[in-house]
């Protein structure tokens, strides 16, 4: 797995090589912080698109509003209003609610494709992020104490925030990794520290080591799932009734090794983020169920990918790479290069 | 009770036949030049237009089922034949063809399971012999990221010219017009209007509006 290849989707561009077949062409090296952008701008296109789905539309306990309603249970007073607030607003207005959530979210993706609209994207993305977060998540159940990773806690559009922030643009990089760019290094180790060690102690916390809590968190996730989704549910669903405490201290002993890994010497450092990003594209499929859009009704894909987008951005990058997206994100030098 | 409000179909619908329209234009500007660069990928937009409005408003729809998977059984092999084509010529790289590959593949795939509920019922009542929802995800989002990544892309208008036109690619709408700059003084008032009408970004968003829109139909497979 090499993050220095430049070989990459799209035409072949720009300069012609020496190297290989005498037609072939190359391109300069993407800028990785450009295609983490683009990455997420995919994710809130593919969230617009679920929000168009029927049940989105469909008032009462059956549908979005009714969804929404549920997730003021476990939340202290004043914010379980708040939550039911907004519920009854969508109960009522379901088309003009949904279609403006849908339009939000279009103009989020599509505005974080152009460069003269990426930061009112990017700083609308956080917002927005922050809003579901309270009332289309219920605060990711962090106050009810069930906001264990396994199930996307502390919320997985927290994390679209916080990629939106890691993701802001900055013309300097020669950063050892890209989520350093904006934020520098010292801030972006302290927040994945702070990422890894609250998803530890969330793994351990209130419901999250509880072998029934995690068991009920798969069982109502496989209604509607394709067959060979619900024959995996059922292996996790088992194994959680069975080993659920293991299971959660492993997942924050995981998480703290995690945290420690970047500071460490860059070949640890890619060991823990290749753990982490397998950690939880496991957890993805075979826990959150892909966010349970296969089964229809979801209104994104879950924390799963956007932790390990997360991840992904703290790869260490060799020196040409660090130097290289300079060059990238530069179309004079591009110029000057061809 | 899904209720889904018909606009957003009609909606969709509209958009689908304008990319029609957009392909019919850009079809025939092709013959009036005689530049045929591009013309297999308006060729698809045209079909996949045509029949997706037919999918997002029934009374759109019209053509025997078995005629429409002939026709996305042969751009997918095209699109295929294409792709292995520019691979074998420029090197291991991800074609643009492919993405239209894929394109073809879904609009086959949808008529080989079709829905048995109309749709803004689909999600709720489709039943029986269905498309996997895990294939169709898995589609729906290389469509989305094909329609971000593109319009995102360098080299705009790689829809229609790609990877397969050098010249353009390298050098954007400048390629363009030298690659059809030898096509005679006759036909340079048509070049021009055929230049506006195959803006680069035009052609992206049509692209992006196909992406999007058989993206939304997968969706609601699920």
């Amino acid at each position: 797995m090499s993050i220095t290849e430049t070989r990459v989707s799209g035409p072949p561009a720009a300069s012609a090589s020496s190297a290989g077949s005498p037609n072939s062409l190359t391109r300069p090296p993407r800028d990785l912080q450009r295609t983490f952008q683009l990455a997420l701008a995919t994710a809130w296109l593919l969230d617009a698109v679920l929000q168009l789905q029927p049940f989105m539309f469909t008032p009462g306990p059956n549908g979005f509003s009714g969804m929404l309603r549920g997730l003021a249970s476990g939340n202290p007073g004043w914010i379980a209003h708040t939550i039911s607030w907004n519920a009854s607003i969508v109960h009522h207005h379901p088309v003009s609610t949904n279609a403006a959530f849908a339009l939000i979210q279009f103009l989020i993706g599509f505005g974080i494709v152009s460069t003269r609209t990426l930061k009112p994207a990017l700083a609308l993305s956080i917002v927005w992020s922050l809003a579901v977060w309270w009332f289309g998540e219920g605060l990711g159940h962090v106050f009810s104490g069930g906001a264990t990773p396994f199930g996307g806690g502390p919320g997985g559009v927290l994390f679209y925030a916080l990629l939106a922030i890691l993701l802001w643009p900055r013309a300097c990089s020669d950063q050892p990794f890209v989520a350093a760019r904006t934020v520098g290094v010292k801030r972006a180790k302290a927040i994945w520290v702070a990422v890894w060690a609250l998803s530890a102690l969330l793994s351990v916390v209130g419901s999250g080591r509880s072998p029934r809590a995690l068991h009920q968190l798969v069982a109502g996730m496989n209604r509607g799932e394709p067959g060979w989704l619900t024959r995996i549910d059922l292996s996790s669903g088992s194994f959680f009734l069975h080993h659920g405490t293991t299971a959660a201290i492993v997942l924050a002993v995981v998480c703290l090794i995690v945290a420690a890994g970047v500071f460490l010497p860059p070949h640890f450092t890619q060991a823990t983020v290749i753990l982490a990003v397998v950690m939880f594209a496991v957890i993805w499929v075979a826990v959150q169920n892909f966010g349970g859009i296969l089964a229809g009704g979801a209104t994104d894909p879950n924390a799963g990918p956007l932790v390990i987008v997360l991840a992904l951005m703290y790869w260490p990058l060799t020196n040409d790479r660090a130097t290289v997206s300079d060059v990238a994100s530069d179309p004079a030098l591009v110029a000057r290069e061809v | 009770m899904a209720t889904t409000p018909l606009w957003l179909y009609y909606l969709f619908g509209v958009l689908a036949l304008v990319v029609v329209a957009y392909s019919v234009v850009l079809l025939m500007s092709s013959v009036a030049t005689r530049r045929p660069l591009g013309w297999d990928v308006d060729i698809s937009h045209l079909f996949m237009g045509l029949s997706m409005a037919g999918m997002f408003v029934t009374r759109w729809a019209f053509g025997a089922r078995t005629v429409w998977e002939l026709i996305f059984s042969v751009l997918l092999i095209w699109f295929l034949a294409r792709s292995i084509q520019s691979m074998h010529r420029w090197g291991f790289h991800l074609s643009h063809f492919l993405i239209h590959a894929v394109m073809s593949f879904t609009m086959l795939l949808m008529y080989r399971f079709p829905l048995s509920a109309p749709i803004g019922a689909m999600s709720a009542s489709a039943k029986g012999s269905r498309l996997d929802p895990g294939f169709s995800f898995v589609l729906a989002f290389v469509l989305f990221a094909s329609a971000i990544f593109t319009l995102a892309s360098p080299n705009k208008g790689a829809s229609r010219h790609g990877t397969h036109a050098p010249a353009y690619a390298t050098g954007g709408t400048a390629g363009l017009r030298a690659a059809t700059s030898h096509s005679g003084e006759q036909i340079t008032s048509v070049m021009s209007i055929e230049n506006l009408l195959a803006a680069p970004r035009l052609e992206d968003a049509s692209h992006v509006v196909m992406c999007v829109a058989m993206g939304f139909l997968l969706i609601l497979m699920l």
